[in-house]
């Protein structure tokens, strides 16, 4: 009878290899930052805050949000790309982030600076209300300050909040063929109201042939790309030169 | 064969004359509501108008099953949510929910005796009736519910849904278990006013939402449940590439799985085995909406070539399709 040595086999359920594992990297050689970072990663917005109050006992506001804080969510991206992580793990790290920059900008006395406004939606009459939030957490880790107007969205508040916020891109997210045809709309009322701004669109139903119908429009493909578009936007580059360079 | 029994042929395992071509989601179009002369708004809510909505696609399309209704509201309004209304053609508009949502996670969610008769499930009830009256010996008649985590979606809003996935998921059963008594109920409701097959969609179930360990550990079992306690044939769709999930979509009791082109049909098939009836088609909206019929046709062979066995769009159709493009699927399904 053959004597069965190894059993780590025996107690694998056969159907976990669908799911990939992998761990997040080490963010920090501190102690105190890493354990900042590893709660964003996790996810626990009830237990970072302690861990922030203990890390700006060492450090200032500044270190803990940029290599505690951004550097977990960025870590969180990595995990998100890789399928590692799947929607409800970035929310929740995307949460604790908050918290965090919260705290920390309470320290500072005041808001930390941001590089630029970037107005973000979902799409009016969108069931699939969350697909910005990946968009609202990569470019709020990337020094963005992200105006979020949230899901179901109609076409004038999104055009009223570029008139009040002077974004430089606006971003739109429809997961329904029903729903992106707000897009072309609201694109046409941004141009009539002497605003070039970049529209990054994306989703599941949206496609580069649909976006780059219209004037304005650059398609989104991935989340992690919002950041990237917006250093573009923000450096001044044109929406045409910006659907130059990542459509088509 | 009529268009009923090519149907029924395919879901028995018995050979059709040719492949049937029919939704499992809404198929409605505005071109097919000028040639019926039946609107929207009125279609959401009005018995008869929804009635002569869904029998243009046997009058006018040519498909082999009529499909009610064509929003995800009926269950969720019945159960506390408010219904956004549907609105006409130039603002695009098909009901949602209203924010905010009825509970919150920690609330318990109740399940109303007089479900049946709250908010718009009468009218949809009509409407089933008045199809099974005018073409029930014809064609088979597809009725729509909504899968327990989608309704929990609809109670709780998707967000803070999403969150206690991971965050603390036993609070998640109580919404699940109405969830799934209001699909079963309207369900039963269905078959009795006339339905042949319950089409169940479960958009917010699809893994580019949840993890593919909440639906095994947590949708599944309600899944099975309610199509345990349904006696027709069911179509169980979820959005997206559900490829990590299918074989459990496989082990849920449904006869048809309708996929979407993002999916593998045969990958489906290796996981699910020979018995399960494979669904699908062409992108609703990267390729039906904004295509021609020739890449339409194009991309229904592929599909075919993939394993599919009833030919269908992807997903709901959006409404502003060219009927050409429609009867292209049509005419596909006619040459197998």
């Amino acid at each position: 009878m053959k004597v069965l040595k190894d059993f780590s086999n025996i107690f694998k359920r056969y159907d976990l290899d669908l799911e990939k594992t992998g761990k997040a990297k080490e963010i920090s050689k501190d102690p105190a930052l890493q354990k900042v970072a590893q709660l964003v990663v996790d996810g626990d917005e009830e237990g970072i805050l302690a861990a922030v109050k203990d890390a700006l006992k060492s450090k200032s506001p500044l270190e803990v949000i940029n290599n505690a804080l951004i550097a977990g969510m960025n870590e969180v991206s990595r995990l998100w790309d890789e399928g590692i992580y799947f929607l409800p793990q970035v929310i929740l790290s995307s949460d604790a982030m908050n918290v965090g920059i919260a705290e920390c900008e309470a320290k500072m006395g005041k808001a930390m600076d941001r590089k630029a406004k970037v107005v973000t939606h979902t799409a009016e009459g969108d069931i699939h209300d969350i697909g910005q939030v990946i968009v609202n957490a990569l470019l709020n880790a990337n020094g963005f300050d992200v105006i979020n107007l949230g899901a179901d969205v109609p076409v004038d508040k999104v055009v009223s909040a570029c008139k009040e916020h002077r974004p430089v891109m606006v971003t739109g997210t429809a997961l329904m063929t029903t729903t992106m045809t707000a897009f072309p709309k609201i694109a046409h009322q941004l141009k009539q109201a002497g605003l070039g701004i970049p529209f990054i669109c994306g989703g599941g139903a949206v496609c580069e042939e649909y976006v780059t119908e219209y004037d304005l429009g650059i398609w989104g493909k991935e989340a992690s790309q919002a950041p990237g578009m917006a250093e573009d936007a923000l450096a001044g580059e044109s929406w045409e030169a910006m659907r130059a360079k990542w459509n088509g | 064969m009529n268009a009923k029994e090519r149907v029924m042929a395919v879901i028995n395992h018995q050979k059709p004359d040719r492949m049937p071509c029919f939704g499992a989601n809404s198929t409605v179009t505005y071109d097919q509501m000028e040639k019926v002369a039946a609107f929207w708004p009125e279609g959401h809510d009005k018995g008869e108008v929804m009635a002569k909505q869904a029998m243009a696609a046997y009058s006018v399309l040519g498909f082999d099953a009529v499909r009610v209704p064509f929003c995800q509201t009926f269950e969720a309004v019945a159960l506390g949510c408010t219904r956004k209304p549907g609105r006409v053609r130039e603002l695009e508009g098909v009901p949602g929910i209203e924010h905010p949502p009825p509970y919150k996670l920690d609330d318990t969610p109740v399940f109303p005796e007089d479900f049946l008769s709250r908010g718009f499930i009468p009218e949809l009830l009509k409407a089933v009736s008045i199809v099974k009256k005018e073409l029930g010996d014809e064609v088979a008649i597809v009725a729509g519910i909504i899968g327990p985590f989608t309704i929990a979606g609809s109670l709780l809003d998707s967000v803070p849904l999403l969150k206690a996935t991971f965050k603390s998921p036993e609070k998640i059963r109580p919404f699940l278990d109405v969830g799934e008594k209001a699909g079963t109920a309207l369900a039963k409701a269905l078959i009795d006013a006339g339905a042949d097959i319950i089409s169940c969609e479960d958009m917010t179930a699809s893994p580019e939402l949840i993890a593919p360990k909440t639906y095994r550990d947590f949708e599944l079992e309600y899944q099975k449940k309610q199509f345990d306690a349904i006696s027709v044939p069911k179509i169980l769709h979820i959005c997206g590439n559900v490829d990590a999930i299918v074989e459990w979509m496989g082990q849920t009791g449904a006869e048809v799985l309708s996929l979407e082109p993002k999916a593998s049909a045969t990958l489906a098939r290796g996981k699910c085995g020979p018995d399960v009836v494979l669904m699908g088609g062409v992108d609703t909206a990267t390729t039906l909406f904004m295509k021609d019929a020739a890449t339409v046709k194009q991309g229904c062979e592929e599909s075919i070539a993939d394993g599919i066995q009833i030919l269908a769009p992807g997903c709901a159709v959006a409404p502003g399709t060219p009927t050409e493009n429609l009867l292209a699927m049509v005419e596909v399904a006619k040459a197998h």
